[in-house]
């Protein structure tokens, strides 16, 4: 009897400690360094941000909650070794890869972003672009960003094609800048993401005052003639015509420039309503999931708490500053060719760096507040759907260059 | 033959940057002149819908005495009301003033 206790009690004892180990709080303090709790910190800040600011919940959201999965310990979702060297390593693949790592495939071989993008082109309206095709001048200006802090993070040494990461943040375009990371510098994914969709976020915030700085009264107060309007039959052309003509001129853009375009043409067709709204919604909501929480987990505190994050925050918003600048600064060199009658508010120029719709109605606020009865939305969407095309098209020149 | 790009330095860097900027404005602009072009054409189609004939521009006392006509008119427009009235419900909350079981004579259980 007194044996048969004495088993037991060592058995039970021993069951307990077994299963204490394999709880996290217990690799909580072994394996866990004080990089997974500050990244853990992280990720509350940004859920923080998103649930309470409201800063682009519908990814910030589920980056964080990415973060929060891949930095707990133990929990074995996500292996940045199945990854490394930039390849997928099929060989261990299926033996340890974790629910992340799966889905993380997406990323990885950059279908989420063209399915996004899908889902943009139902979700954008090209009219403006079509009635005023020098608007695509306004988003090729506000490339310039993306250009000028390609050599910014060169010469604080980062690679070449992390630097062409690292510069289309200026492109405010979060699949883009998902798409080139993946394809050129994937251990940056997780900063370059986070920094693309907070500046995304903080638009409101960072170009008033480069638009005010640039720009004088009289420039602010201009009222643009309306806008010619756009037939069916040219909104169907439209996105056909572009599809075809970047895929002839740059193949490298063409995943994402084909995939926007088909998704518009869905919308504007008319005759598949049920597709364009799939795309729009079910799609679109069900992407945006798996690429938060994928994108997010890959800020493992090895790749995101470093020197390399920070030079990648401060150049995210030179990058979005610069592109502001250049938009609006060709707007007003623009004006210097056109009559009166038909001069620029070089507010629009701004709406050139993507973030659509959100760069257009700063845009719009920032016309008002000079002259309330300006309305400047719709020409600042001409820009603004020009800067998707263009940051779409600088993608895929930098993919050819580096990639 | 280009060099590996790990090797790149400055040289490097700055023309890819210069000829990717160009590339760019490049494309754009032929978008432009393709996008324009379509306008040019479509523009100048034959529209289907029945033309309608440019009026003359109205003087501004014209302008004046229409806006004040339509003012004079609404002014008189009163709200109409269906002149039906129909008790859709009634809802009788409880009283002891309108329940039956106090309104009537209680008698007495004779056994």
């Amino acid at each position: 009897m007194w044996s048969f206790l004495n088993t037991g009690s060592s058995f039970v004892w021993d069951s307990l400690r077994d299963f204490a180990g394999s709880t996290g709080i217990a690799g909580l303090f072994a394996s866990m360094g004080w990089g997974n709790v500050a990244m853990i910190c992280v990720a509350f800040l940004l859920l923080y941000l998103a649930i309470k600011h409201k800063f682009e919940p519908l990814l910030l959201l589920t980056i964080a909650f990415g973060m929060l999965l891949t930095n707990l310990p133990d929990a074995n979702l996500y292996h940045t070794e199945l990854f490394e060297g930039g390849h997928v390593h099929w060989d261990i693949f299926v033996a340890n890869a974790g629910l992340l790592d799966y889905l993380y495939l997406g990323v990885k071989l950059g279908i989420y972003p063209c399915l996004i993008f899908v889902g943009v082109g139902a979700m954008t309206d090209f009219g403006p672009l079509i009635a005023n095709p020098k608007s695509f001048l306004l988003g090729a200006a506000a490339q310039i960003g993306i250009f000028v802090t390609f050599l910014g993070a060169f010469a604080l040494g980062f690679t070449p094609d992390q630097a062409g990461s690292i510069g289309i943040i200026g492109g405010a375009d979060g699949p883009t800048a998902i798409y080139l990371t993946s394809m050129l510098s994937p251990e940056l994914l997780g900063p370059i993401a986070v920094a693309a969709y907070s500046y995304m976020a903080l638009v409101p915030v960072i170009q008033p005052p480069i638009m005010r700085a640039l720009t004088t009264k009289k420039e602010r107060a201009i009222k643009m003639q309306t806008l010619r309007p756009v037939s069916k039959l040219e909104r169907i052309i439209f996105p056909i015509a572009i599809a075809v003509i970047i895929a002839l001129l740059l193949p490298s853009a063409t995943p994402l420039v084909g995939c926007l375009m088909l998704g518009n043409l869905m919308k504007e067709c008319g005759v598949v309503d049920r597709l364009s709204k799939t795309v729009q919604n079910e799609l679109m909501n069900i992407v945006v999931i798996f690429l938060g929480l994928t994108v997010g987990a890959t800020a493992t505190a090895e790749a995101f708490l470093n020197f390399r994050t920070l030079g990648i925050l401060v150049l995210g918003v030179i990058a979005f500053g610069l592109g502001t600048a250049g938009g609006v600064l060709l707007a007003k060199f623009m004006n210097l060719f056109v009559k009166e009658g038909n001069k620029i508010n070089p507010l629009i120029g701004s709406a050139g760096v993507s973030a659509v719709p959100m760069a257009a109605r700063v845009s719009q606020i920032e016309g008002q507040k000079e002259n309330p009865s300006n309305f400047l939305l719709m020409h600042a969407m001409g820009p603004n759907v020009a800067g998707v095309v263009g940051s779409a098209v600088a993608a895929g020149i930098l993919l050819s260059f580096l990639g | 033959m280009l060099s590996a790009i790990t090797d790149w330095g400055w040289s490097e860097m700055l023309w890819t940057a210069l000829i990717s900027i160009c590339l760019v404005f490049i494309v754009l602009v032929l978008l432009v002149l393709i996008m324009q072009g379509f306008g040019v054409v479509f523009s100048h189609r034959p529209s289907k819908t029945p033309v309608t004939e440019k009026q003359p521009l109205l003087h501004e006392e014209e302008i004046a005495a229409i806006a004040t006509a339509l003012k004079m008119f609404r002014s008189e427009l009163h709200d109409r009301e269906s002149e039906v009235l129909t008790i859709m419900s009634i809802k009788r909350s409880y009283s002891p003033w309108n329940s039956k079981i106090h309104g009537l004579t209680q008698m007495p259980d004779r056994k």
